[in-house]
């Protein structure tokens, strides 16, 4: 199986190690397929250099927030890497900032890591 | 009146023949009674065999009846254990996703417990905790308080919510209000909906062994989290326990440094001196 990789962005430590402890439960991932970045800054250093099968990111970050960071992969990089959006914040204009700037899903916390998984390989899938 | 030889001869040719017809009647007649006799015999064999024909269809129906009846006893039956099993197999699977939730839960608790007890810094313990109660529970205001042991009072040490500190005193006494209450008790409280801003949805004593060392309160849930459930209650309680000891550790070690620094200086004092 072809191996994936992915990139977790969240400014909490706990919630990014929750998420790659999940993730690794889905056939053909390991640890070291993830990458991890604190904020969105960071995780556009990340994606620079090294191109990702998927990028899951928080909202509410310092330096660049998720939204932005959304915006600026798709206008600046110019990449078309599924981009899912997992955030505290559920009111509809965050969600419709987030699918306007071109993220392919919108989750919120807490988050049902069963749900996660099943977006996470449809979104490998394709 | 005289007759003729001829006629004579005639007459008794004509008497022979009709001699001969009657023997013949009387042979094909015999032979129609005999067959007649056969016949009927034959139609009361038939008669008898039509009879036990029937009966025996009679018998074999009724055990059609009976094996249909038995058959749809028995295909009640399966279809009764069919439904039966497809309720145990819902349960199951009902059973399945619960235990699947309650691993994913205890996975989390795991994560956020080892991140909780990977740091000896009282703020990195506090922001860990409120990571934890944010991503985790889902709650969106929320204070923890600390038992100062030389007042004896709750301190505010952490807090979600902009409307908080407007709503809650910096301090409390134990026993005074929702919080006081919960810490003087030892009891978590869960109220039955999520409340208005400012009204306690949860609170919870944070115990090492029995004793109280803090209460995490939570007023409001975010809004897309419409109550906490039964899973959340068991993890608030396993997570209070965790946070204590982080709490409690983490002071201590913050103590021990600040005495030993000093310690430290005034060794370097006597030295210099």
């Amino acid at each position: 199986m072809e191996r994936k990789s992915l990139l977790v962005v969240d400014d909490s430590a706990t919630f990014r190690q929750l998420l790659c402890m999940s993730l690794t439960r889905l056939e053909g991932i390991s640890q070291g397929d993830i990458t991890q970045a604190c904020d969105g800054a960071d995780a556009l250093n990340k994606m620079q250099s090294k191109a990702f099968d998927l990028v899951l990111t928080d909202v509410m970050m310092p330096n660049l927030n998720g939204l932005e960071l959304v915006s600026r992969v798709r206008s600046e990089l110019q990449s078309r890497v599924p981009i899912v959006i997992i955030s505290t914040k559920g009111e509809e204009a965050f969600v419709e900032q987030g699918m306007k700037n071109g993220a392919n899903c919108y989750l919120l916390k807490p988050i049902s890591l069963p749900r996660l998984r099943e977006v996470v390989s449809g979104l490998l899938a394709m | 009146m005289s007759q003729r030889p001829e006629d004579i001869l005639k007459v008794f040719s004509k008497s022979e023949e009709l001699l001969d017809m009657i023997q013949r009647g009387r042979a094909f007649t015999e032979e129609l009674m005999s067959e007649n006799e056969r016949l009927r015999y034959r139609l009361v064999q038939m008669e008898a065999e039509r009879a036990s024909a029937e009966e025996l269809h009679k018998r074999e129906v009724e055990k059609l009846r009976l094996e249909a009846d038995l058959a749809r006893q028995r295909a009640d039956f399966l279809d009764g254990r069919f439904h039966e099993i497809e309720e145990e197999n819902k349960d199951f699977a009902q059973r399945y996703v619960e235990v699947e939730e309650q691993n994913e839960s205890l996975a989390n608790l795991y994560v956020a417990s080892y991140n909780l007890h990977s740091t000896l810094d009282p703020q990195e313990v506090i922001g860990c905790i409120t990571e934890i109660l944010l991503n985790l529970i889902g709650a969106e205001e929320f204070a923890l308080y600390v038992l100062d042991e030389e007042t004896g009072e709750l301190a505010l040490t952490g807090y979600e919510g902009d409307a908080l500190t407007m709503l809650h005193a910096d301090r409390m006494a134990v026993g005074e209000g929702l919080e006081g209450m919960v810490a003087a008790s030892g009891e978590a409280f869960f109220a039955l909906d999520t409340g208005e801003t400012g009204e306690v949805c949860a609170c919870f004593p944070l115990k090492l062994k029995e004793q109280v060392v803090g209460v995490i309160a939570i007023y409001k849930l975010l809004a897309h989290k419409r109550q906490l459930t039964e899973l959340d209650h068991h993890l608030l309680e396993l997570l209070a326990g965790h946070a204590a000891t982080a709490i409690v550790s983490s002071k201590l070690y913050a103590q021990t440094d600040r005495k030993l620094k000093t310690w430290e200086g005034v060794m370097s004092l006597l030295r210099e001196s």
